[in-house]
Parts: structure tokens; sequence; C-alpha cells
């Protein structure tokens, strides 16, 4: 997260941790509540057990008089089954509605930061943080949250049991009890450490394996491949290495809470035995029955159990933590005004689709980029920008997109504007090539898409493909070439009556063919009384213009053609 | 699960057992490690029982009076005993293990790169994405666990059952035997039950995220276009569904390992009421002891441990599978090479294709059609097109590694895929349009094209593409660190770092694909002479744009041209 001093850096990763399981209290406390209920049971259950030993072999009960306590039994089993269901059932719902919740959130405030805002953000690691890290949150709050309630109540419950039935057992585990908050500090902090310096050294390994994957062609080429695998090979060794050193410690802390786990029964073991022998005879000992005596022993690890679950589900924690950062940090990035929901963007006057008045543009980190500008698009008009590259020829279209608010002027634009978009890399979705064609209009026919592809120079195409427009076109447009796609996003343009037409680059890195026919296609689109906006440095595209813009010479000078 | 599915279960992970089982004298080890945990933890309970009860009864007798010894020496050593080994074995089980699943890790990295260095270009270039290594790298995480969530826990669980059983048929066959049945079938729920149950949500699962991943990634490589055609809402839509779907799979998942978890909770509780109830009736014959009867029900209590891990892992063993799956179909995709048995000549090589149409896999038109084409020893040819055009794959074809779909590609008259694999890397030099840079030093970069290059080649390799003055000037030098990707450097400066690497080697053939992109002028005509004297005696293919437009790469003897993957006609003769 970046340590600028604006509001949105109040949001820490624990805070929205907290924000969201705010929302699912009632069912993150039903999971608890269900957890305390099968410890209760689990308590019951032992209880039980000891009796019908108790009865069965000191008291002398025949087996006619103790089905019932058989059968007590069977219904606790069951019941604390049920209650263990209950748990893990409301804390997968909490965790499923806050990971949706946690989705929603994400994707809406992504949206409205824009293409502009995101632009310097990788779209891979973007879908990564929603699909993985979103995922990560599964385990916290299905796992660790309700345990953590658990943690400190079943303990709780127990002691006050051990404490009814024997207080000299009772103040064995209380011995190990202060400890327990130590300990689990240590493991806490055991794992936090090692979370930490796995998360690192993961991360160095996961990029030393990425490099080398990425670089794989180049080593094919120089037929190094052998020495690379093993390079791999003995990259992922050197960090076992590593992390075994920082392991032995780490598991160190877990291993004292097992200590203490393990000691604490044989204690409560050897005490109740020499209790019952008669070897013992301080305080509550001599009361000491078979019944009292092997309850305290069961109840023993389940005093334990929770805290044992507890420090397994550390990493969960751990593993939250990281992944909110991260999202917390996209969370943190201010979204511009006019494109909050409800913002409202001044109006035209008749006649004019977008205006910029007098409107700068600055980037965070790289000063003005642009502006002041004043310009004014009509219907109809063909305003060509141009400039050298990095003049902010993009950085115009975007502006008068909305995608960015200006830094300082006014944008003004005719109510409920639609306009098209087109740039060097066009959006091919997976599915059908009328699904590609949908994007810009919803509900056209098949017969208007037909045509539009025709128009834009695809008939050729259309005529050999064996399903027609329900050609799937794959992953990511794999079927089409550079320039199919391009004129796929053409026949978008032509689909979608909007009025106002930003094209950026539409013909870098274009075949002849291919130009000349986006060059056609817009000269048509402007007779049909659109307007057009078109950054380019392609003489036969400036030809078109009525009016232009050269961002190349320093600020802005409006020049208009005829 | 029917019988078929089983069998395809065990031919998607027979490969990556068989990689485990390379290590298998360290999973036996851990796996009787865990075992030794698990018994010590049983033992620790069930001796406290016995020892308890024996204590009270001899109690309740030495209080009425009766002569009785008890051994409390033996008892209350076993329990420190089981205590401590509990604690230790533990430890040392997470160490070993862990230790163990790191090994595995780096086995399976290191296999996996393997396979991906036998790929041809055209699934490596589809496969590029960062996304899909994210996925690779999940895939191979999901693998490495497989020993320690799959393999051992229900190994472990299998011979406790047999111990505990056997152990209680010293006393009462019949409790031991009960004890095998329950849970046997226990077992078997928890692990072939939960897996069949499981099977087709946790695959629907993996599929979904990865189809969620590529929409995703749609929207923000498209946001401009969905925001302006107002499409945003719709494939929001589409992505409602599929996280929908997601979420109906692992409530589906989630609630079913929570049954598994409660199976086993009821599993443990009948098999204890049972021994419980048969030890009891013998008991009250006169045929067992009271210590040994709770001995014998507290062991099963304490079995609970054994059974806890097995529901949720097997519950989600489809996505271990589909992970598997994908990187089985990984290792299919390498291509079986003909027996290749050619070398090339250390002269200048003539390269052709002949007739070659390159058809790329769910390609909606071929990549290259009927494409003939002949480059004589030391001739330089620039071969013009837009993006898209084709140029890369005529390159790729020549460096042997794609293969046409059909014709044929000669490289010194010899068909490609009969050349000795060493040979060609030796013999053929490339120039990528996209540089790979490692995150290594600018020497280990450089000597990648060849390892034992001393400074001095280093050095002379640098001045001729003008980089020696500012690597000179850099503080570390040779041993400054390019940074991941070469992000460190500028593009100009990778392309050029490219091109000092290619010279340190004696190649016949050398394609460059756009050699002075992002080169100004000045830099990019004094690189052009450097390289005219190098690639003198050497047959040239250039990859280019166009030509005219900035500085021509040098000597060119001859222009193509080639337009959506067809040789065209030139448009006009060269200047």
């Amino acid at each position: 997260m970046t340590s600028t001093g604006d509001e949105a850096t109040d949001l820490t990763p624990r805070r929205w941790l907290a924000e969201l399981a705010e929302r699912e209290r009632p069912l993150l406390f039903l999971a608890a509540f269900a957890g305390v209920m099968a410890g209760g049971f689990t308590i019951l259950q032992m209880a039980l057990l000891a009796w019908f030993l108790a009865q069965l072999l000191v008291a002398n009960a025949g087996l006619d008089a103790l089905w019932p306590v058989l059968f007590g039994l069977v219904m606790v089993i069951l019941l604390r089954a049920v209650a263990q269901w209950v748990q893990e059932v409301s804390a997968l719902e909490a965790s499923l509605r806050i990971r949706r919740r946690a989705r929603a959130q994400l994707l809406d405030h992504l949206a409205m930061l824009g293409p502009v805002r995101l632009a310097g953000r990788h779209s891979a690691s973007l879908a990564n943080q929603l699909v993985e890290q979103v995922e990560a949150l599964d385990g916290y709050f299905a796992r660790f949250v309700p345990q953590m309630r658990l943690a400190v109540a079943i303990p709780l419950l127990i002691l006050g049991v051990v404490v009814w039935l024997d207080w000299l057992a009772a103040v064995f585990l209380l011995i190990s009890a202060p400890l327990i908050p130590l300990f689990m500090a240590l493991v806490g902090m055991g794992a936090e450490r090692l979370n930490r310096d796995q998360f690192a050294a993961v991360a160095r390994l996961s990029s030393h394996f990425i490099d080398r994957v990425r670089g794989i062609t180049t080593l094919q080429l120089f037929g190094r491949t052998a020495e690379a695998t093993r390079e791999v090979q003995y990259a992922a060794d050197h960090y076992r290495r590593l992390s075994m050193r920082t392991l032995r410690l780490a598991f160190l802390s877990s291993a004292a809470l097992e200590f203490f786990a393990s000691v604490a029964i044989a204690v409560v073991a050897i005490y109740v035995g020499f209790g019952l022998l008669g070897y013992i005879t301080y305080g509550p000992s001599t009361e000491l029955t078979l019944f009292t005596g092997l309850l305290v022993l069961l109840l023993a690890p389940e005093f334990f159990q929770p805290l044992r679950s507890l420090s397994q589900h550390y990493h969960d924690r751990a593993a939250a933590l990281g992944a909110a950062e991260g999202m917390v940090s996209l969370l943190a990035m201010p979204v511009d005004p006019q494109r909050l929901p409800g913002a409202e963007t001044p109006p035209t006057p008749p006649g004019v689709l977008v205006s910029l008045a007098s409107a700068t543009l600055t980037y965070p980190g790289r000063g003005a980029i642009l502006g002041p500008l004043d310009l004014t698009v009509r219907p109809g008009d063909i305003l060509v920008v141009t400039g050298a590259s990095g003049a902010g020829k993009s950085s115009l279209l975007q502006l008068l997109a909305g995608f960015v608010d200006p830094a300082r002027g006014r944008r003004c634009v005719t109510p409920g504007l639609r306009f098209a978009w087109m740039d060097q890399r066009p959006l091919l979705i997976q599915g059908s090539l009328a699904d590609n064609l949908r994007l810009s209009a919803p509900d056209v026919a098949d017969e208007a898409m037909q045509a539009a592809l025709e128009r834009a120079g695809l008939a050729e195409l259309l005529a050999v493909l064996p399903e027609g427009l329900a050609t799937s076109l794959g992953e990511r447009g794999v079927g089409l070439s550079g320039g199919q796609a391009q004129r796929l996003a053409l026949a978008r343009i032509f689909l979608s009556s909007a009025p106002l037409v930003l094209l950026d680059e539409p013909t870098a890195h274009l075949d002849a063919d291919t130009e000349a026919a986006i060059i056609d296609a817009l000269r048509e689109l402007a007779s049909e009384g659109r307007a057009l906006v078109v950054a380019t440095h392609h003489p036969a595209l400036m030809r078109l213009a009525n009016q232009r813009i050269d961002l190349g010479d320093v600020r802005i000078k409006e020049t208009v053609i005829d | 699960m029917t019988e078929r599915h089983a069998i395809s279960l065990r031919t998607t992970l027979a490969p990556w057992l068989r990689l485990l089982a390379q290590r298998r004298g360290r999973l036996s080890i851990g796996t009787l490690l865990m075992a030794l945990t698990l018994v010590s933890a049983i033992g620790l309970l069930a001796l406290s029982g016995w020892f308890i009860t024996a204590s009270a009864l001899a109690g309740t007798a030495l209080a009425a009076g009766a002569a009785i010894s008890l051994n409390i020496y033996v008892p209350g050593g076993g329990i420190r005993l089981f205590a401590l080994t509990r604690t230790v074995s533990r430890y040392v089980e997470r160490l070993y293990n862990h230790d163990t699943v790191l090994r595995l890790l780096a086995d399976l990295r290191a296999r996996l790169f393997g396979v991906l260095a036998g790929l041809d270009e055209h699934r490596l270039s589809r496969r590029r994405a960062s996304d899909w290594l994210h996925r690779l790298t999940a895939d191979i995480d999901a693998l490495d666990s497989l020993y320690l969530r799959l393999l051992a826990p229900p190994a472990v669980a299998v011979v406790a059952v047999i111990t505990l059983s056997a152990f209680v048929s010293f006393w009462l066959p019949v409790a031991g035997l009960a004890i095998a049945v329950l849970l046997g079938v226990a077992i078997g729920w928890l692990t072939w039950g939960q897996s069949c149950l499981g099977m087709a949500a946790s695959r629907r699962r993996m599929e979904d995220l990865e189809h969620f991943r590529g929409r995703l990634i749609e929207q923000w490589q498209g946001l401009a276009e969905l925001e302006a055609y107002a499409s945003l809402a719709s494939h929001r839509q589409r992505l409602d569904d599929i996280e929908a779907r997601l979420e109906a799979d692992q409530r589906r998942l989630g609630r079913l390992s929570a049954l598994g978890n409660a199976v086993s909770g009821v599993a443990v509780g009948t098999t204890l009421i049972v021994v419980l109830w048969l030890a009891a009736q013998a008991y009250t014959s006169g045929q067992l002891s009271g210590p040994v009867m709770v001995m014998m029900s507290l062991a099963v209590l304490a079995f609970n441990e054994a059974l806890a891990p097995l529901a949720i892992a097997f519950t989600h063993l489809g996505s271990t599978c589909v992970a598997a799956m994908r990187l089985n179909e990984l290792e299919a995709a390498v291509a079986s090479t003909v027996t290749p048995s050619q070398t090339l000549t250390s002269d200048a090589l003539p390269a052709r294709l002949d007739n070659v149409t390159l058809r790329y896999p769910g390609a909606l038109v071929p990549a290259l059609s009927s494409v003939s084409l002949t480059v004589a020893a030391g001739e330089r040819v620039a071969l013009c097109g837009a993006s898209g055009a084709g140029k890369s794959s005529v390159a790729s074809l020549l460096a042997g590694q794609l293969r046409p779909t059909q014709g044929k590609v000669m490289l010194d008259d010899k068909p490609v895929q009969e050349l000795v694999p060493k040979t060609l890397p030796q013999r053929v030099a490339v120039l990528t349009q996209r540089i790979d840079l490692f995150d290594d030093s600018l020497a280990a970069n450089l000597r990648l094209a060849d390892p034992v290059a001393d400074e001095t080649r280093l050095w002379h390799a640098l001045a001729m593409v003008e980089l020696s003055g500012w690597a000179a000037g850099l503080p570390n030098g040779l041993a400054t660190r390019v940074g991941e990707g070469g992000r460190q450097l500028s593009g100009g400066q990778s392309r050029r770092l490219a091109l000092a690497r290619l010279m340190l080697r004696d190649p016949g053939l050398v394609i460059l694909d756009e050699p002075f992109a992002g080169l100004d002028a000045t830099t990019a005509a004094r690189v052009a002479s450097h390289l005219d004297g190098w690639l003198d005696g050497r047959t040239v293919v250039y990859l280019v744009h166009d030509l005219g437009e900035q500085v021509d790469p040098p000597g060119i003897d001859r222009r193509l041209m080639l337009r959506e993957g067809r040789l065209a006609p030139l448009p006009a003769p060269l200047r």
C-alpha cells in the first residue's frame, strides 16, 4: 500500500478483514456457537463413557442397568456430529458470502478506476488477485475466525468441569494455562515469521522458475535447456536447505504446545492413578473415584485440542493477511470524482457532442501530460490528433472518453452520449463471432452482423467458416490474425449506432489492404453523420480531417482545415 | 465413480506416483514417523486409562484390606515414554516430511521444466502469458502435496487400524474384528466415497476457476471497449454466472467434507460403543479384566486423530487430478522425433521452404499457405510484412522450433527434423522479436551463447553493439544484474545485448527480427556497420515490417513480402 497521506490509506488489511467479517457476524457466531455445543457434547460423551466404565467396574452394575447409558452415548455422539456439521457449514457459508462480497467490491472499484488508472497493472496479475487472492480468504473465515473463539471458550468450559471434579487436577491444567497465551504468541510469532520467510522465499523461487520459463525459447535456440533444467533443480534444492533452517525453529513452538498437551495427560494420569491408590492424601485426591479420575483424564487432551487446531489454522490467517494486503492496495487507489456513480458531468450546449475547456491532464509521477486544451466535437466532425509518440495522443482520447478526469478545466458531454472505441488491441472475448459482435449492440440481428462484417472486409472469412457467425473464436481470439481482429473491431463500430467514434492508432502495424479498408470505412462513418476522433500518424488518415490537433508542438494549437 | 473412472484416475496420477516412488525410502520413513506419532497418541491415552482403572481397582481392594500389589513403575514409565515419543516424533515427522515435500517440489519443477524445454514454439508462445505460468506453478504445488495429503494419511490410517485390531484381538478377537470392519469401512468411505462424491464438483471447480481467470483477463484487457459500448454490465453478468457456478460447487464440496468429518466422528463413536458393549460382556463373563477393557475403549477413542485429515483431502481429489491431467497433456505435447542423424556443414547454410503450409491448431486460417522460398548460402534476404503476416513462423520453421503442417523445410539441403538436435542451436542463430534476458548478470546473459567465453570476448561482443562504453561505466561492470526479464535495461539496450550474445556464436544461418527496433538512427547505423562485417560469409534472413522507414539492416540482396501467410508480389522495386 502506498504511504501517501490520503484518507483511503486508513484501510489496512486487518481492518478490511474485520469489516468483511462484521457483515457476516450472525453466521460466524452460529459457527462458533455450534462449535461450543460440539465441545459441550464432547464433555458429555466423555462423562457418559467414564460413568459407564465406573458403574460397570466399581459399582458392579449389571449390563441391563447400563444400556440407557450406552443409548445416551449414541445420542450424544450423533448430536456432536450434527453440531460439528453445523459449525463447518455455517462457517463455509460465511466464507462464501464474504468472498463473493470481496470480489464484487474489487470488481466495482476496478471498473470505477477505469482503463487509464489501471494501465500500470498487468491484466494477468489483476485476474490472479480476483481469483487466487480472494480464494485465499477462505481458510481465515471458514476456519481460523471461528476457531479463535473456540480456543478460548472450550478450554474454559473444560476447566470449569475439571474444577468441579477435582480442583487439584484443574491446577495441573491451569499451571499450563498461563503458559498457553505465551505459547500461542510463540506459535503465532513462529507461524508469522515462518510465513513471511516462506512467502519471500517462495516468491523468489517462483520468479526464478518463471524467469527461466519465459525465456525458454531463447534457451532452446542456444541449446542450453539441459543446463537450465539442472539450474531449476539446484535453485529448488537451495531453497529447501534455506527453508529447513527456519523450519527447525518454527516447528519448535508447535512442538512445545504438543509437549504440554502430552505432559498434562501424563501428569493427570499419574496423579489420578496415585490418588486412587491412596498414595496422595493431599486436598481432593482422597475423594477421587474411577469416574472422576477417568473423566479428568479424558478431558485433559480435549483441553488442548482447540489450541492445537488453532495453531494448525494459523497459516490461514497469514495467507489471508498477505492476500488482503494486495487487494487493499487496489481498493486504496483513488477513483476520479467524475467516475464515481452519481457524479454529474456538465452538459454541452446543443449541437456539441463533447467539448474540453482549458482541460489539463496530469499523471502522478509523470507531471503534466496534456493541455490546457480547448476543443469541441460536433456531429460529422473528423478530428485528427497527431504528434510524436509520447505526445499524449492516447491520453487525449481517454480524456474525451471520460476514462480519466481532467486535472484542471472541464470536460462537457451530451447527457447519455454513447461512443465507440477502437485501439490497436481490440478485445476478443471467448465465445462465438456473434458474441464478439454483440459487445457493441446486444440485440442486433444476424443479418445486420453479416452486413457489418461485409463492410469491414470480413465477408471472405465469414464465407469459409463452417459455422458462420456461430464459429467459436477460442481463447482470446487465437483463431484470428491481427488484421482480422482489427476488422472485427471495425464491424463492431458499424453495428453500434454511437454518434461519437474514438480511434487510437487504428492502422498501426497493419498490412496495406486492411489499412485501406479502415480508411474507407472511416470515411463512410463520417458520411453517416458520426463524429470521429482519430489519433494517428498515418498521412492518408490525416487527409480525412476537417479538424486537426498537433500535440507535437509543445502546447495546443487548434487548426481548422476547411 | 465407475470402474472406467477409477482406471482413468490411476493412469492420470501414475506418472506422478512413479516420480514420487523415486524417493520411496524417504516417503516410507516419513509415513512411519507419522504412524509412530499416532501410536504414541493412542498409547498415551490407552495406557493412562489402564493405569487409572488398575489403580482404582487396586485402591478399592486395598481399602477393603486385600493384599494386592500393583506395579506402578512400568505403566508410569510407559506413560512418560509415550508422552515423550509423541512430542518428539511429531516434531521430527513435521521436519522430515517438510524436507521431503521440498525435495519433491524440486523434482517436479525440474521435470516440468524439462518438459517445457521440449515443447515447440507454437505451444510455448500460446502458453507464455503469465496467467498460464501462475496456473502452472499452482498445478505443481497441487502435486507436491500428493504425498502429504493423499498418500501418507490413508496409509497411516490403514496400518493403525490393522495394528489396533491385532492388539485388541490379543484379548478379545471379536472386538478386534469389529474394529477392523467398522473403521475399515469408515476409511473406505472417507477415501473412496468422498472422492467419488466430490470428483465432479472438484474437477468442475478447477475448470471454472480457469474460465473465470480467462474472463477476468478479458475484462481488464478490453476495459476501454467494454466501457465505451456500455457492455461492462453484460460482461459482469458473465463473470457473475461463473462465480455463481463456482460458489455452488464450493458449497457442495464444503458440505461434503463437513459430512465426511461428521461421518468420521460417528464412525469412531460407533466403534467405541460396539467395543464397549463387547468388552463389557466379556468383562461380566470374566473373560476380560477391567483395566484392559478401559484400555481398549480409550484406544478406539484416540483413533479420531487418524481419520481427521482424510475427508477434506479426498473430497478435493478431483482438483489434484485436473492438475495432473494438465501437466500430463503438456508432457504428451512434446513432439516425438524422427531418429535424427544429419549434421550441418561449418559454412554458410543454404535454406529452403518447399511449398510450406503451417496451420496452428484451432486457427481459422493457416499462418502460412504454400510458401516456397530459397535463400542461397551467403545471401541476405529481407522478409517484409505486417505483424501477423507469418514472418515469425518462417523464422521458427527455419530454426526447427516448428514443424510445417505440409511441405518441407530444408537447411543445407537436409530436412530440418532429421538434424541432430545439438547441431541446430550451434549453426542457426535467431534474434527473436521479444528479447529474453534472464535475471542474472550481464556476463551470465552473454555466456548463454558460449559458457567458456573469456572477458575479452565478452567486451569485444559488447563493443560490436556499441555497449562497451556503457558497460564499462557501470559500477559493477559485467557483473551488473539485468533484473527480471532485463527490466533494468532499456528496450534498445536489451536488443543490442541480445545481438552481442548472438555474435559470440559462429552460426551459418542468422535470422534477425527487427534488429534495430528501439535504437536511434546514429546508434543503429554504427551497429549496422559492425554487424555487416560479422555477417560476412553467413546466410542471413532479416524479418522487418517494412524497409526504408528507419535504418535498414546492412547488405540486403533480395526482398520478399509476406501478406496474410502468403508470399506477395513486391509493391515497389528495391531502391
